[in-house]
């Protein structure tokens, strides 16, 4: 239940984070600008959902994380890792050929890195673990 | 691994969400488990096979 409130917390805490900056901004976005927010609010859906499937859970009088949750977790985390690592040698790459600022580079590697999680943990949640 | 959890299930007419209770699992492990997307753990497969009182060899075919 602490994870879960913990989740909402974050969520919150990053949209308001964006909130602020389009608030402070002059109001002229980017399309990279735009796709970074959509990005983000993507994440904090993914969380969002994730918090109120455990708060079902609960409310069925099922614990919120179970083994095969947890076993989803650890393979989503591995196997983001190991594609992140790849999303980062590419960002690299491209980095030395495109003209863009660090700050963007990285936030762009932040928000790639989200992304790549997200798919992983809807592909290992979708298509099962298998001990074999 | 193949198992025959939905059968035995439907004979002591228990519900997936009955049954996740009673092996203090999340339902979607059942449905997992029923579709054989995921092997269970020995602790899971021994408190499914003492809610249905039998052996985990009769619910677990390998």
């Amino acid at each position: 239940m602490k994870k879960t409130v913990f989740a909402f917390i974050v969520a919150a805490l990053v949209l308001a984070t964006v909130g602020l900056w389009i608030f402070s901004s002059s109001g002229h976005f980017k399309l990279v600008d735009i796709a970074g927010f959509g990005i983000i609010i993507l994440v904090v859906a993914f969380a969002v959902f994730i918090g109120i499937r455990r708060l079902t859970s609960a409310k069925r009088g099922e614990p919120a994380e179970d083994e095969l949750s947890k076993k989803v977790m650890r393979k989503t985390s591995s196997l983001s890792y190991y594609i992140s690592l790849y999303l980062w040698l590419a960002i690299m790459y491209f980095s030395d050929k495109l003209d863009y600022e660090t700050h963007t580079i990285i936030g762009t590697g932040i928000l790639g890195m989200a992304v790549v999680f997200t798919i992983c943990w809807l592909i290992v949640n979708f298509t099962g673990i298998k001990n074999e | 691994m193949n198992n025959r959890i939905k059968e035995y299930r439907a004979r002591l007419n228990l519900t997936q969400e009955d049954l996740a209770k009673k092996v203090n699992v999340r339902r979607e492990t059942i449905v997992f488990l029923e579709r054989n997307k995921y092997n269970p753990s020995l602790r899971l497969a021994y408190e499914i096979a003492r809610v249905f009182e039998s052996k985990i060899e009769d619910i677990f075919i390998f």
